[in-house]
């Protein structure tokens, strides 16, 4: 009974992913300071957004009389707007309970994994599954009234699946149809309309949230097609192969994070939270250059 | 243009999909290119009788090539089949009360196929191809009547259904890159057919029986046309004793 059940744990943490998966979006936001190569959810993309510098970071360091890590410290300086923590106590045992998982059952897996799936079908994997998130990036568009968006993602997913073939390839992101995915989600949909974090919590298996952006969760759980199909099975085995091939694209994101902060966790809850702003900017800009005013309501709202 | 005239002669088409272009439309450097077609096929099959099978093909195809000579490809896709009078009965007692079609929807098939072209000038060339299907699925449809005021249920089977094609075709590049072409070609196409009754006045019966197609060649003709942002057009037609036509839109890579 015992090996049955831990089995079936190990199935589901497989399935649906410990920290790692949020920790990529942390460790993207901590190496977001620097033009980088980084992991962006789901996809790897090429940053280069200009690092914050300040005009001379050393001396600012000593007149705070800070020394930490630069990339914690700089992201702790630039995160004015910090995010309650009610449940520390609760949030560190998961934080540990999810590294935990991470390094000693997923990252094994998924470097097996990397070592006899070649990277091209590793890619085309990611693209597949990123294709099939198509549904909550083209609602969270249309709710967001970003129609240029969601005419993008419908675009993209259109060309992905039918010359991609079913989006195992990517043509809509090549230079001749410049279709490239909008990094959106039911999270940010609920910021654009001023709902804010609220406060921090880690979920096991799914590592940092909040209550906005766990709804995001339970929504991408809903609009995903491969949560429909059946038995029950079938979307957990997909989900596992989603998260290990994923990994193995990414393996070495969280460990820096990790390296480099004093407090792993705190680290990973401010990069979680700048990352989490950043999106938000991101989308307030492209409303605001497409004449939409939703800085208002953000900053009213507290909702960064 | 006389070749092709000469091998329509006497034919029905059968393949599953388009024959495409001679040249490949991938990069010369080497590259995928992939498409989603469309094709309405007719054939003759016989036994002892003859059969017309009609099929709506949906398809999607990915594609390597290089140089311009030669490509590789495999398609899978989905195909309905109809056999037109099927279930007519040649026996006064035995009445069909159900459809005399046989008609069943949507089935897997895969197709592999290769061709190479050999350029004359920056104009003409000629190029050859061998392609080949198979259908994963059986079809199946329920025919039902009375016999001798008996009612009567059955189901035919149709199964490994498939074809191979080999053919030449030559080209001419016009301006804008639209590649016309034409060529003969010869194929053969196989299916097993059995009934799950015998039931007296019916082509078919419980024993397995092979259906051939009735003629080996055909003539085939079409253009290949390119579009913004590097999509093609492909249009074909195949012409023996009755047409069959096709349009494919292919993604460059």
């Amino acid at each position: 009974m015992k090996s049955y059940l831990l089995s079936i744990f190990l199935f589901i943490f497989l399935a649906v992913g410990p920290v790692h998966g949020a920790g990529t979006d942390a460790a993207q936001a901590n190496t977001e300071t620097s033009p980088s190569i980084v992991v962006v959810g789901e996809t790897v993309e090429t940053t280069t957004e200009a690092p914050d510098k300040t005009a001379d970071p050393f001396q600012e360091e000593y007149e705070n009389g800070e020394y930490t890590d630069n990339g914690a410290n700089a992201a702790s300086k630039e995160e004015k707007l910090e995010i309650a923590d009610p449940l520390e106590p609760f949030n560190r045992a998961m934080f540990h309970f999810n590294d935990k998982l991470y390094f000693w059952m997923l990252k094994p897996v998924a470097q097996g994994y990397k070592e006899v799936v070649p990277e091209p079908v590793r890619i085309s994997f990611k693209n597949f599954f990123s294709n099939l998130g198509f549904p909550i990036r083209f609602l969270s568009c249309l709710f967001q009234a970003d129609f240029s968006g969601a005419a993008t993602e419908a675009g993209r997913f259109g060309v992905n699946t039918i010359w991609g073939i079913g989006g195992l390839m990517d043509p809509a992101a090549s230079k001749e149809l410049d279709l490239q995915k909008q990094d959106t989600d039911l999270g940010l949909t609920l910021a654009s309309y001023g709902v804010g974090h609220g406060f921090y919590i880690v979920w096991p298996l799914f590592g940092p949230s909040s209550p906005r952006d766990t709804i995001d969760l339970a929504g991408r759980y809903f609009l995903n097609p491969l949560s429909y199909i059946t038995p029950w099975y079938y979307p957990l085995g997909t989900k596992a192969l989603d998260v290990v091939n994923a990994t193995s694209l990414s393996i070495g994101d969280y460990e820096s994070l990790k390296e480099a902060a004093i407090d792993p966790y705190v680290a990973l809850r401010d990069a979680y939270i700048q990352y989490r702003k950043k999106q938000i900017k991101r989308k307030n800009n492209k409303a605001g250059a497409a004449g939409v005013q939703l800085e208002g309501n953000l900053t009213k709202s507290g909702a960064y | 243009m006389t070749a092709l005239l000469i091998f329509a002669i006497g034919g029905t088409a059968s393949a599953s999909g388009l024959f495409g272009p001679p040249q490949t439309i991938s990069r010369e450097a080497g590259g995928l290119n992939t498409s989603i077609g469309y094709s309405y096929q007719e054939d003759k099959f016989e036994d002892n009788a003859q059969y017309v099978f009609r099929q709506n093909q949906v398809y999607s195809q990915v594609s390597y090539g290089a140089k311009n000579r030669w490509e590789i490809y495999g398609r899978i896709g989905v195909s309905d089949l109809t056999i037109s009078d099927a279930f007519t009965s040649n026996n006064a007692s035995t009445l069909v009360t159900s459809d005399s079609d046989f008609t069943e929807h949507w089935k897997f098939f895969g197709t592999l196929g290769a061709k190479g072209f050999l350029p004359i000038n920056k104009i003409f060339g000629v190029g050859a191809f061998l392609q080949g299907s198979y259908y994963f699925e059986h079809f199946k449809c329920e025919v039902a009547g009375t016999d001798a005021g008996a009612p009567f249920t059955a189901d035919l089977k149709v199964r490994d259904l498939w074809d191979v094609n080999f053919g030449i075709g030559f080209q001419a590049t016009v301006p804008y890159d639209i590649k016309l072409y034409a060529g003969p070609y010869i194929y053969y196409s196989e299916a097993k057919a059995n009934l799950s009754a015998n039931i007296a006045g019916l082509k078919f019966g419980t024993q397995k029986i092979s259906l051939e197609n009735k003629s080996i060649a055909g003539g085939f003709a079409g253009i290949d046309v390119p579009l913004a942002k590097g999509f093609h057009l492909n249009i074909e037609g195949r012409y023996s004793e009755r047409f069959s036509f096709g349009a494919a839109i292919g993604y460059k890579y």
